[in-house]
């Protein structure tokens, strides 16, 4: 680099301050290998006491009536709170307020939390969540996507089980299907996943002598944390502070409120710092997962094995929350075309309410379930037309130049013909092939 | 009821005042304030507690204390020496093999179980001895290469004098 640095070249600039192709050391992963890291579970603070969440354990139901007497009675225990304890909107939700921090009149989810208890020791507070009476009556579960899209299905929400409804339009669908030499027609399941970060959720809150609300949480996103935690407490937003603990793990599930609410509350009833941590049940049972989809793909193919069209319709089950889900699930119709030229489109998502366990971002965002579909058709497609898997996508990738589903020009950064290229390489100087999926034949 | 027992954690004697049923994890987290074992899942299944009981890797969720009274652990904490990382610490940091780190603990007690009994473990045996530890971040490929360079480094030590810890 030049000395001085106003006669510095753009090249050197862009050297400088540019750290790819450069190892570089994680500032944090010394104290981490050496143990020394204290993610939330490991603090402790003077006069800490231990927060346990008593959670529904039913996917549907009305709540009657909620008995704590029992275990406020349970020795060491501070305070057991219910949605009537809540100063603020007790409401939380990325997309729309659609979930409450405690289950209010109803039950929408296995995953929704009922009543809190604060105690000296954890096992005063685990006896405490196991006194409290819960009395509900149970509804009827909205558990699989037609239960969802049947119109007189129960409500789980007020604006009914649709949540949104996406589409995507591009070409002449009737012309694709005429100039098809092959069509398959598949339709395509894929499974509801957690993200297991090793670290299960966990947060510490105390008020600080300003009245303050201090949060410390392993959170992908703690301003975005507290615009919610501060109205479903009804604090002032400079009220409330949410501190950025290392966090062990996240994959998108800790972009959505975690352990925040619940122990924020704990902290300004009690008055004393609380520490709330999940088991791994727990983290398994509540927060968000991926989303389960269900798509219906008809695709098809000239005899020159360039794409026709795509025909798609994809159901996105979210559970009892939206979350992310409007976001995830029109994703995966954007991208059901996948890395290749289609040029006749019409593709439908449908962003449902079940009482499953809600489902948020995960990493690839929907693009991941789409791609399932995708790439299964043309494998299918490949093998009705009797051409290589390999030679098939080469034919139909998105080169610069050409678009995308929603008319996104290609240009630079579409590396899905050079990665291909490279994969034939590879492939042709090992000798492997393909293996034909069986199912086409 | 709680009890007295008296443990041998990283060379030094311990008191711990459990219950019987208690984990020896719980003990090293709560009472001995030795954070470093991590509790992932407290089953068994993810191997972040991974700490040696008397030289063999062992998931401290599963100890019950009174199982580990009057036996040696050794725990994360005890790996550097006077503030010098161990080769298997600096090589999981230089080789990319931390992310998140949650896991890293436990990651590295069982590569150092591994390294004890076989200075120089081929790919395979490195990816055996660390199946029990769950990695959600790296992919496991950095930190077999981790390792992999941890025992060369111990080697080179140890040809040089015995300076391996």
């Amino acid at each position: 680099m030049s000395e001085d640095p106003s006669t510095e070249t753009a090249e050197e600039t862009r050297g400088a301050y540019s750290w790819i192709g450069k190892n570089v050391t994680k500032p944090d992963a010394l104290e981490k290998a050496l143990g020394a890291t204290e993610y939330v579970g490991d603090m402790v603070v003077p006069g800490m006491l231990h927060g346990k969440i008593l959670w529904a354990d039913t996917p549907h139901a009305v709540i009657k009536r909620i008995d704590t007497e029992e275990a406020a009675r349970v020795p060491g225990v501070h305070a057991v709170l219910t949605a009537a304890d809540v100063p603020g909107s007790n409401r939380f939700g990325l997309a729309v307020l659609d979930q409450c921090a405690l289950a209010e009149e109803r039950v929408r989810s296995v995953g929704d939390a009922v009543a809190l208890v604060a105690a000296e020791d954890e096992e005063a507070a685990e006896e405490a969540v196991a006194k409290i009476r819960v009395h509900k009556e149970h509804l009827r579960p909205i558990l699989t996507y037609a239960d969802a899209l049947d119109p007189d299905a129960p409500k789980i929400h007020d604006g009914g089980n649709v949540f949104q409804h996406t589409t995507v339009r591009k070409g002449d669908l009737d012309k694709g299907i005429r100039e098809s030499a092959a069509i398959v027609e598949n339709a395509y399941h894929t499974h509801r996943m957690d993200h297991v970060p090793m670290e299960p959720e966990a947060g510490l809150a105390y008020v600080d002598p300003s009245g303050v609300l201090n949060i410390l949480v392993g959170t992908q996103y703690p301003y975005r944390d507290r615009r919610q935690i501060a109205p479903a407490l009804g604090l002032p937003m400079n009220k409330v502070r949410v501190i950025q603990a290392p966090i062990g793990g996240g994959f998108g599930r800790k972009d959505d409120i975690t352990a925040e609410i619940h122990v924020g509350l704990l902290a300004l009833k009690t008055r004393r710092p609380v520490r709330l941590v999940y088991t791994r049940e727990e983290s398994l049972v509540a927060n968000t997962k991926r989303h389960p989809m269900a798509m219906n793909f008809r695709t098809g193919a000239g005899a020159d094995g360039r794409l026709t069209f795509l025909d798609g319709d994809i159901y996105g089950d979210t559970g009892a929350g939206v979350s992310l889900g409007a976001y995830v699930i029109k994703k995966a119709g954007i991208h059901a075309t996948g890395p290749y030229d289609v040029p006749n489109i019409r593709v439908d998502t449908y962003t449902l309410y079940t009482n499953n366990l809600t489902s948020g971002a995960m990493r690839g965002f929907g693009v991941m379930q789409a791609a399932v579909a995708h790439e299964s058709q043309m494998d299918q497609l490949a093998h009705k037309l009797g051409m290589s898997p390999l030679e098939f996508r080469l034919k139909n990738c998105l080169k610069p130049g050409l678009a995308s589903s929603t008319g996104q020009l290609m240009n630079e950064g579409c590396g899905i013909e050079a990665t291909l290229r490279r994969i034939k390489d590879y492939m042709s100087a090992r000798d492997l092939r393909f293996k034909r999926p069986e199912a086409a034949s | 009821m709680k009890q007295r027992y008296v443990l041998r954690v990283n060379g030094r004697g311990m008191e711990a005042a459990a219950e019987a049923h208690e984990s020896l994890l719980d003990v090293l987290r709560e009472n001995l304030r030795l954070t470093g074992s991590k509790k992932g899942c407290n089953e068994a299944e993810c191997g972040s507690c991974t700490v040696l009981l008397d030289g063999r890797p062992v998931v401290s969720c599963l100890v019950l204390v009174p199982d580990a009274a009057d036996r040696d652990v050794v725990t994360i904490e005890a790996l550097a020496t006077d503030g010098v990382p161990h080769p298997i610490q600096r090589q999981m940091v230089e080789q990319g093999g931390v992310q998140c780190g949650y896991c890293t603990p436990g990651m590295i007690m069982s590569a150092y179980a591994l390294l004890l009994d076989n200075p120089d473990p081929t790919d395979d045996e490195i990816r055996f001895a660390i199946s029990g530890n769950i990695c959600r971040c790296t992919g496991y490929g950095k930190i077999v290469k981790a390792v992999r360079a941890a025992a060369v480094e111990m080697k080179g030590q140890a040809g040089n004098g015995g300076a391996a810890s």
